[in-house]
């Protein structure tokens, strides 16, 4: 620009010292917030790109609380779960251990199982802040009654004790002799049936053999189910008649009678009469007494199991058809409330990992829900309450046996295998939602920082560069002033 | 008798030359008054007698050059209208908040889906669905705060464009004033001079407000005309009259017509008592008023449509159900069946068809219109898309015998087979058209009825579904009366709870919030000015927020850099007119030296004729 305003009302150079100024001011202002622009028409041409930047920041901070919350969750499920099957394994070791035992350890067991279930049941209810784990959606609900709720019921509704001692009284019979009556339509002939067709209590007879000819065995046939036994001839000693019984817990035990020559047979043996009718007369009789020992001890523990499975894989829970318990042919639902719930969590039938989802990436979405009436759990806590709610006496002479019975069973189903799943599948599968998570987590953590990078790159300022335009900015500005000043003081006034 | 020649031609010189210092002294005092033209006198030689000379003062020359400063005058109008309207973006800039602070729109509405995602994590947290309300709360009213922040700055147009007014009708006053005065002088003398110095500086005034042109007409007279031909000012001053509104609300919009104008108009009576609108005949095009009234009038309410396209997208989005109709065959002819009975006011059925013909594909939007004064309403949004109000009141019969007297033409037909479902078929073997969908949009307004949509966001307290009624549609304003639903307050936990069985933990519905306020597509109404009919904006609603930010931002910093540019332009133009017009102390001091030279010369001239004389006497 040619010079040709000397000494003129310099209003260019008054306006570029103003406009200096306010530059400095705004290099300042960079200078102390690190921000380019206090608005977004002073970003240029990356405001849009800046908001979009920082909504996504937003969403990566919001996928990592998730991440935060979620995990935890899923650590403590993963916990309370391996804590679970561990309480399993040992009752498990326990209880199969414990086949030739004493009453002090099979005391010890119950004992065991006792405590054992007081944990489960604190595990199934363990809580992430307010949240219940295993209610699936029912997430404000425990996921379990508490342990005296489920072994004794609260008021007006009855725990697994009273339907397993109801179970009991029903498969039992009035005779004790597991709902089978013995008769003897003739002199030489023994018959056994089922007191009523398709009762679901007591002995099913599912197969009758003889080892000789003497002795002819029929059956099982008829309805209700019944076998006969004819004595045809005096069997030599050691022949053996063996009746074949399915237990309500589906196991089959057999009762075997053998022949002997002794006036005074000892359990499960009969004395050859001088004639086949005395013959029969002792089978009878050895008949009814094996019965009534089988269903005191392996029946009432079979009863016992088949009662936990009422209580806790039914719902609603079946009760038996009664009273009187002894003579009932038919189990009933109770919809009536009178059993005790033992799962309050959500009742659905919809995968139980689907019950609880999170988002953690854009595209990226795990499920973690469980539910404590998952098969895996519901048999764990099934039988370790059944084990902890049979209580045996010391002066009963069948105990030891009875609680034989009773762990072998408790013992084989809790380890026993399901096509349903077991508790190591679920752990599994949280397993695989854990690794999702920290996948997520780290492509968080380097989005993150990149964006910021470029969130600072178009909204910040460097420190050096602004310090650098701003000596710029001053050198010229006190050049300038300068100028004017002395441009100003070069006036014809002063030299006159 | 020369010597009394040379005396009286001394005396003239001591005249004149006490004349131009005092025109000097003049230009020194004020050579800091804003408008003052630099004086020099205008001295001719003067016969006096025969062969004697004299001098005399014949008037006074102002120093200006008038192309100059007729340019200067359309510069500064130029200027003041940019910097004005940089001055508004401005300030609305601080509108959508410091870039990543907290109190940013879009921070805000990021701490909203955070919340969201949070309670989508935990349903059943009590404080995580508290905070998502209060969140909410803070959106709604970040938006109700923007909204009445624009409507502030639209009624300070108006009050501008009244100051304005009153300051033009002031300037124009005075434009005559002078003219009538100079009309009657007619003198070139010193008065005149200050006189000129003053209509130029009225002018100057003038032009900042308005765009103007002036023309002379010769004896010192000028006619002021705007820049599209109305005459302003002559020997008479029009009148501009302005009827400022005292509160502004985003409803309130100029319009031609007086009675649907909520903003003042700006009216010309001219001198021989005619009336012009001047917004009507679009004849303010610069200048303040033109700053004032295209803020007050476009970038404003846009900005605010843009708002309103914000809250009424929240609020559609999480309210809206849409529902496709069931395909129906009625001979040869195919349709759909979709029941229309739980429309409401503003809710719509859409129909999608293509025409065979053309080859085009074409949208129906039917809105049910219950507002009598609203009706007829059959609007085209573009070539292809059209929209048609229906009244409901008449029952189903009258439904169908409407459509089918509008839509008939179309190759549509319309039926009502039974209750309330509405059948839509096309001309069947005609083939003219096919239909490829019918869809009912409704409003959901309770909370637990089973479906995961709920009125989270209401218009002050009324259901928002998008009703058009006489006053317009009720989008317009909804930023400023946006919130959120009272009975969501009162009870969080229907954040979750979308029937009544539902479980605390069930995530279905925040899940669907969520979704909705993140992911969707959702589509944006042109009349936010992104987007064009034909092809809608669409996207979701942080991208929305974005262009929003974009244009705005965009829009504001072309407006600096315009206004930088005709600052610099006029800058420079006045420098150049100060260069000859404004006083430069220095010329001043230089011709004060020769004046006082040239007076100490006058006075030797007149000691010597003296002396001369002395001499005569003494002989």
């Amino acid at each position: 620009m040619s010079i040709n305003s000397v000494g003129a009302n310099t209003r260019l150079a008054v306006q570029s010292l103003v406009d200096m100024r306010r530059q400095f001011g705004d290099l300042q202002r960079q200078l102390g917030t690190g921000q380019k622009s206090e608005t977004y028409a002073g970003l240029g041409l990356g405001r849009g790109v800046s908001v979009g930047l920082r909504s996504q920041l937003s969403a990566i901070s919001a996928f990592s609380d998730t991440i935060t919350n979620v995990g935890m969750r899923i650590d403590l499920q993963q916990s309370a779960l391996g804590r679970i099957a561990k309480l399993s394994d040992e009752i498990k070791g326990a209880a199969l251990k414990s086949t030739t035992m004493t009453n002090e350890e099979g005391i010890f067991v119950q004992k065991g199982a006792t405590n054992a279930l007081g944990e489960i049941v604190g595990l199934l209810n363990t809580r992430a802040g307010e949240r219940y784990l295993f209610s699936g959606r029912a997430t404000d609900q425990p996921a379990v009654a508490n342990v005296n709720a489920i072994l004794d019921g609260v008021a007006g509704q009855d725990g697994l004790r009273q339907v397993i001692d109801e179970r009991r009284l029903a498969d039992l019979g009035s005779d004790g002799r597991g709902r089978l009556v013995v008769s003897t339509p003739a002199a030489t002939t023994v018959a056994l049936a089922e007191d009523a067709a398709g009762s679901p209590y007591g002995f099913k007879i599912s197969g009758i053999s003889s080892n000789t000819a003497a002795i002819i065995v029929s059956g099982p046939s008829g309805s209700p189910a019944g076998v006969t036994i004819d004595v045809a001839a005096n069997p030599t000693p050691g022949s053996e008649v063996e009746i074949a019984l399915t237990l309500p817990d589906g196991t089959v035990e057999t009762v075997k009678l053998t022949a002997t020559a002794s006036q005074t047979p000892g359990p499960g043996e009969f004395t050859i009469g001088a004639t086949a009718a005395d013959t029969a007369a002792s089978l009878q009789a050895a008949l009814g007494s094996s019965l009534g020992a089988l269903a005191d001890t392996a029946l009432t523990a079979a009863s016992a199991m088949a009662a936990g499975n009422d209580f806790f894989a039914s719902d609603p829970p079946l009760r038996v058809d009664g009273p009187p318990f002894e003579t009932a042919t038919a189990a009933v639902a109770d919809t009536a409330g009178r059993t005790v719930k033992w799962y309050t969590g959500e009742d659905s039938s919809d995968p139980a990992r689907a019950s609880a989802t999170a988002r953690i990436d854009n595209s990226v979405t795990i499920s973690y829900g469980a539910r404590a009436d998952e098969d895996a759990l519901r048999r764990t806590l099934q039988n370790v309450a059944v084990l902890a709610a049979v209580s045996f006496s010391a002066d009963d002479p069948n105990a030891t046996t009875r609680s034989v019975a009773l762990n072998s069973r408790a013992g084989a189903a809790l380890g026993a295998s399901s096509a349903s799943g077991s508790i190591a599948s679920i752990q599994a599968e949280l397993a695989g939602a854990q690794t999702s998570i920290a996948a997520a987590k780290e492509r968080h953590q380097q989005t993150g920082s990149m964006v910021s990078e470029m969130l600072a790159g178009i909204e910040g300022v460097t420190t050096e560069e602004t310090a650098v335009k701003l000596l710029a900015l001053q050198t010229r500005l006190q050049a300038s002033l300068q100028t004017t000043s002395m441009l100003y003081q070069i006036n014809l006034v002063n030299m006159l | 008798m020369s010597l009394s020649q040379a005396l009286s031609a001394a005396s003239a010189g001591l005249r004149a030359t006490q004349a131009g210092m005092s025109i000097v002294a003049g230009n020194v005092a004020n050579a800091d008054t804003p408008g003052y033209v630099r004086k020099t006198p205008i001295q001719v030689v003067a016969a006096a007698g025969e062969g004697g000379i004299s001098v005399r003062l014949a008037g006074i020359n102002r120093e200006l050059d008038q192309y100059l400063q007729r340019q200067l005058q359309t510069e500064s109008s130029g200027a003041s209208y940019a910097g004005l309207r940089a001055e508004f973006y401005t300030r609305l800039q601080a509108v959508y908040g410091v870039p990543g602070s907290s109190t940013a729109l879009t921070s805000i509405f990021d701490k909203f889906t955070e919340s969201l995602s949070s309670l989508a994590t935990s349903p059943d947290s009590a404080a995580a669905r508290t905070a998502v309300l209060g969140s909410a709360q803070v959106l709604a009213q970040q938006l109700n705060t923007m909204s009445s922040t624009i409507q502030g700055l639209r009624n300070d147009a108006e009050l501008g464009l009244a100051d304005a007014t009153a300051r033009a009708n002031a300037a124009m006053k005075r434009i005559a004033e002078i003219n009538w005065k100079l009309g009657a002088s007619g003198a070139n003398d010193a008065t005149t001079a200050t006189l000129l110095d003053e209509r130029d500086r009225k002018i100057s005034e003038l032009s900042q407000i308005m765009d103007i042109k002036t023309v002379s007409t010769g004896n010192n007279q000028i006619t002021v005309f705007t820049n599209s031909g109305i005459q302003l000012v002559g020997l008479e001053a029009a009148q501009l009259r302005f009827d400022a509104q005292t509160t502004i609300g985003a409803t309130a919009q100029w319009n031609a017509e007086p009675s649907k104008r909520g903003v003042g108009t700006l009216t010309l009576t001219t001198s021989g008592g005619a009336d012009i609108d001047l917004i009507a005949n679009k004849s303010i095009r610069s200048g303040e008023m033109a700053a004032y009234l295209e803020m007050r009038d476009t970038t404003l309410v846009e900005a605010q449509a843009q708002l309103d396209e914000i809250a009424a997208t929240l609020a559609r989005a999480l309210s809206d159900t849409t529902t496709a109709g069931a395909p129906v065959s009625v001979g040869a002819q195919d349709g759909f069946d979709v029941d229309i009975g739980g429309l409401v006011a503003g809710n719509q059925v859409t129909i999608d068809y293509l025409d065979t013909l053309t080859n085009t594909r074409r949208t129906i939007s039917l809105v049910r219109v219950d507002d009598p004064a609203a009706l007829p309403l059959d609007s085209a949004q573009s070539s292809t898309s059209r929209t048609i109000g229906i009244d409901f009141s008449g029952g189903m019969a009258s439904v169908v015998n409407q459509l089918n007297a509008a839509l008939g033409n179309t190759g549509l037909s319309f039926a009502n087979p039974a209750g309330q479902t509405l059948r839509v078929l096309d001309d069947g073997s005609f083939n003219r058209i096919s239909l490829s969908s019918v869809t009912a949009t409704t409003t959901e307004s309770g909370f637990a009825g089973g479906s995961v949509q709920l009125p989270f966001f209401t218009d002050g307290n009324d259901l928002y579904t998008g009703a058009i009624t006489s006053g317009g549609h009720q989008r317009v304003g909804l930023a400023g009366r946006l919130s959120v639903n009272s009975d969501l307050i009162a009870d969080p936990s229907r954040l979750v709870m979308y029937d009544a069985g539902t479980l605390a933990g069930d995530a279905t519905r925040p899940a669907f919030i969520l979704e909705r306020l993140t992911q969707s597509s959702l589509d944006y109404s042109p009349q936010s000015g992104i987007g064009s009919p034909a092809t809608p904006y669409s996207g979701s609603l942080s991208s929305f927020m974005r262009q929003v930010v974009s244009i705005q931002g965009d829009a504001a910093a072309s407006a600096q850099s315009l206004s930088e540019g005709q600052a610099l332009v006029l800058n420079s133009m006045q420098q150049r007119f100060d260069e000859k017009a404004a006083v430069n102390i220095d010329v001043e001091m230089a011709t004060l030296l020769n004046l006082q030279n040239a007076y100490a010369a006058n006075a030797r001239v007149m000691t010597t004729v003296r002396d001369m004389i002395d001499i005569l006497l003494r002989m």
